[in-house]
């Protein structure tokens, strides 16, 4: 087995090396010339995700057009161990789809031609590359639609959807990618193709499947999703309430809950999200509000004229001051407007952001929202916050300018001392964006020594060489250690026969 | 009496990997006749590691270790209007002399209820256990919030895996709050004409959350709202489905096996192999079964299928050709090449020297 070149000198940084050599040549083999990117205007677009704070040039970016071109890449990078860093829309937030300087990307764009809709089983059979809302937008002539809607659903693959477990704002009521997804076909880290579930409900042996869900590239290449299909709801309301303290409204989200309710949507945005979305989208959000709810209930029309009334007087009984009801399509496409705009609006307010992803329980989120505040006072960086807060995700939006020295450093920093105190809540550093590279550091404070070593056996399960995604979502123990957030317990290291990390 | 048993059980894992003993993992035993067991191994007992540590029902999570009862679990949720939507069976609770399963055993064996399509697996319910693994090591992973893609998914992992990855010591699922109103509708048809009628109403917004046919009975569940229920229950009269007294009681049989259909007699002298075969919702039904009336019980919207039969092959061929798989009850569980290679490597990640003795086998085959 070739020693991954990751793992050499530096010194094959700048030449290439013969493994590079011969990887490059099986390249130009397998796949048409304009598939194989080498020129720096043509690696550029790739240098980055969605997280654009961090950048790494490619060594080369491959685009296959089939599964059997994914597997023979991959067999043979194993074969002279390069890195394969699996890469769909580049949406990510959290630097999972970051090049690696001696890897090869495998773009997975071209490879989103093929979507069959099979309304009698009520599922859609894709290719990785296709978009998110391509599924929903060919299933609706059968009334069906695929839940998970993450706002970049006109961008976001649905590869890249699998590898991040990605949310939306509907997923208490429908569940994220993982509760959607019935099978996928991957290529594995040897090149070998295995089918995980299918059109089918249920699967033998432990749940590969979920396993594969957010595992963002790092165990396997996704080359063929089938998701299951919902019948679109007959009806939608959406409702805007405004409250004048944020402690309410999020007692107002507890009760709702607490009644047996589950909205289809539920979002919250404080003062500074509202202030910055109202200007961008004009979708009407009331300017004086210290916090406001959009509440989405959906179902059939019966069902849904009671439910309309129990919400509005919970809501009501809670302290919103002002409710606004939305029951034609354009109307609810404007309060959604605002929510669904609020990264790029904060985006006008300051020259960057950076957008954190903890969850938290529920109940915790006036607790949270105030240790926020403080952090953001100590940092001397601003933060909008956008909630989901029907499932507890918190997405604080951090506004800085990368071009005052330092404060990207500052502002990453201030991102982590704030999952940090998600994690302190009892909840978790990212609930939908992935680690990637971003969140490294926060997972070990999160994770214990023996958890991580337990995550890096898993993954060398499946890819024994490390090639899949490598320097990806989990840190090393060492680099734990280097920040002082290791948990060594009573001085031992689990499985001390086992080759560290 | 609720008790921790985390010391003795680390405790016990630890020195089976000294005398290289197998340990089977065992709950309340419930499902002790679903998969083939070894009579050599030890036994690492979890019934007595039980208790609630906690249930906010506003959170819509519920924490506990994984010796409690489902039964335990059940009564609280329903006090505070909520339950298990997965709804995981309970068996032989009529018996009496045993439990009725354990939260631990209802999600390492990852058996869903009669809602599965429409309400959800358990291993959608999971949002987090606390592991120890084959080496004795007690790990966390995952959590109490819905939300949670920090590290993979060791949580749901661990459902279908019938402890083969390490013994739960505590789990977090996911709750729902039960519905305002349920009933039953049904109608007589014949097989293919269940199963067709299954497609066309799947494709339509009613709150179906369950379907059964047997015998040339089909009945739908539906549960929702009182305005919802009732105005699907009008719709569906037009198709013929008429509303039900009384099937909670039918529900709950399916759920736990407890259905006339599960305790066909030994007198019998037709086949009493009981496949369990999960297919896409609108497969044809197999031309081998010479009275679907009588050998067939149909759930899951066409998605899962009992079926008596005797020839394994036919069972075998014939789940393939539909893209869907199958297990006769009491043997053991089939697993294509491939996946078993990648859950033997996973089981050897989690229980290096092979402690566990789970009934799936994985962990047997050296690769
Ligand atoms: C404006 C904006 C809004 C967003 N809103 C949401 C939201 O509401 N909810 C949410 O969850 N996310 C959101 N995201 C994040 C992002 O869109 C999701 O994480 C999405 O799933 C990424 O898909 P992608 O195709 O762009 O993947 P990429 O960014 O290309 O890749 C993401 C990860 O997946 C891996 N990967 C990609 N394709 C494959 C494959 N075929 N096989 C194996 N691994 C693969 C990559 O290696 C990488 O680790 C948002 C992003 C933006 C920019």
């Amino acid at each position: 087995m070739a020693k991954p070149v990751a793992e050499q000198g530096s010194n094959v940084l700048t030449q290439h090396s013969a493994a590079h050599r011969a990887v490059l040549d099986r390249l130009l083999e397998l796949l048409p010339d304009d598939c194989v990117i080498t020129d720096a205007a043509g690696l550029r677009p790739y240098e980055t995700d969605g997280l654009t704070a961090i950048r790494e040039m490619p060594w080369v970016v491959a685009l296959p057009e089939t599964e059997e071109q994914v597997a023979a890449i991959v067999v043979c990078c194993a074969e002279h161990g390069v890195p394969v860093i699996a890469r769909g829309a580049g949406t990510g937030l959290s630097g999972g789809a970051r090049p690696h300087q001696h890897g090869v990307v495998l773009g997975l764009s071209k490879m989103s031609e093929s979507l069959t809709v099979d309304p009698e089983n009520r599922v859609a059979r894709v290719q990785p590359g296709v978009r998110n809302l391509a599924i929903t937008q060919a299933a609706e002539r059968h009334g069906l639609y695929y839940a998970p809607d993450p706002s970049s659903q006109i961008a976001c693959s649905i590869g890249g959807n699998v590898a991040e477990n990605a949310g939306g704002v509907h997923c208490l009521k429908y569940g994220l990618t993982v509760n959607n997804v019935l099978g996928v076909r991957m290529v594995t880290a040897g090149g070998e193709i295995v089918e995980l579930g299918g059109a089918v409900y249920d699967n033998p042996g432990p749940d590969l499947l979920a396993l594969l869900c957010g595992s963002e590239g790092m165990l396997g290449i996704v080359t063929e999703v089938t998701v299951a299909l919902l019948p679109s709801p007959e009806t939608k309301t959406v409702l805007l309430a405004a409250f004048s303290h944020v402690v309410d409204a999020g007692n107002a989200v507890a009760a709702i809950i607490a009644a047996g309710i589950i909205p289809a949507g539920m979002e919250m945005m404080d003062k500074m999200a509202v202030q910055a979305a109202e200007a961008f989208a004009k979708a009407g959000y009331p300017l004086d509000a210290e916090a406001i709810l959009i509440i989405e209930l959906d179902g059939a029309d019966a069902e849904l004229a009671t439910l309309n009334d129990q919400v509005t007087e919970l809501l009501r009984t809670h302290g919103a001051y002002r409710i606004d009801e939305a029951h034609d399509a354009s109307q609810q496409a404007r309060l959604w407007k605002g929510r669904k705009s609020a990264f790029p609006a904060v985006g006008r307010l300051s020259p960057d952001y950076l957008c954190m992803d903890g969850t938290i329980p529920r109940k915790t989120l006036p607790t949270v929202l105030s240790e926020i505040d403080v952090i953001s006072q100590t940092f001397g960086l601003a933060v909008a916050n956008v909630f989901h807060a029907a499932d507890g995700n918190l997405h604080p939006l951090i506004l800085f300018d990368a071009n005052v020295p330092g404060q990207t450093d500052k502002a990453m920093a201030m991102g982590a001392k704030i999952l940090e105190a998600c994690v302190a809540a009892g909840g978790t550093v990212t609930g939908e964006h992935g680690v990637g590279v971003e969140k490294l550091d926060t997972m070990c404070v999160q994770f214990t020594s023996e958890e991580l070593a337990q995550f890096f056996r898993l993954k060398a399960a499946l890819d024994p060489q490390a090639l899949l995604n490598p320097g990806k979502g989990i840190p090393t123990l060492t680099r734990c250690g280097e920040l002082g957030g290791m948990h060594v317990h009573k001085g031992r290291l689990p499985f001390p026969e086992l080759e560290r990390f | 009496m609720p008790s921790d048993q985390n010391g003795l059980l680390i405790e016990q894992i630890k020195s089976a990997n000294e005398t290289q003993q197998r340990l089977a993992i065992q709950g309340h035993a419930s499902k002790s006749s679903w998969l083939p067991v070894s009579s050599s191994d030890g036994v690492l007992a979890l019934d007595e590691h039980s208790g609630i540590l906690q249930y906010e029902p506003e959170e819509l999570v519920i924490t506990a270790r994984s010796g409690t009862s489902l039964a335990e679990i059940n009564a609280i949720l329903a006090k505070r209007q909520q339950q298990l939507s997965c709804e995981p069976p309970q068996l032989g609770a009529g018996d009496g002399t045993r439990g009725s399963g354990t939260l631990g055993g209802a999600v390492a064996c990852g058996l869903s209820g009669p809602g599965r399509p429409w309400l959800g697996a358990v291993r959608d319910a999971v949002l987090g256990v606390e592991l120890i693994n084959g080496a004795g090591e007690y790990l966390k992973f995952g959590g109490q919030v819905m939300k949670n893609v920090a590290g993979y998914d060791v949580s749901r992992l661990q459902s279908g895996a019938w402890g083969a990855l390490g013994v739960m010591s505590v789990i977090s699922l996911r709750v729902q709050p039960t519905v305002a109103e349920e009933c039953t509708v049904g109608a007589s048809l014949s097989v293919d004409q269940s199963l067709s009628l299954c497609a066309q109403l799947g494709q339509r917004n009613l709150p179906i959350t369950a379907s059964y046919w047997q015998g040339g009975d089909f009945c739908l569940r539906l549960a929702g709202n009182q305005s919802g229920v009732a105005a699907a229950c009008q719709a569906l009269a037009d198709r013929g489905l008429h509303q039900r007294q009384a099937e909670p009681q039918l529900w709950q049989q399916l759920k736990d096996h407890e259905h006339p259909f599960f305790q066909r007699p030994n007198s019998d002298s037709s086949s009493h192999r009981l496949w369990r075969v999960v297919t896409p919702l609108a497969a044809t039904m197999p031309d081998f079964l010479t009275d679907p009336d009588k050998d067939a019980l149909i759930m899951w919207g066409g998605g899962l299928r009992w079926m008596y039969h005797d020839d394994a092959a036919q069972v075998g061929e014939y789940s393939k050709a539909v893209g869907g798989w199958c297990w006769a009850i009491g043997e053991s569980m089939p697993i294509a090449a491939m996946q078993r290679q990648i859950m033997s490597q996973l089981a050897k990640a989690f229980d290096p020297r092979g402690v566990f003795a789970s009934p799936l086998g994985i962990a047997a085959v050296d690769a």
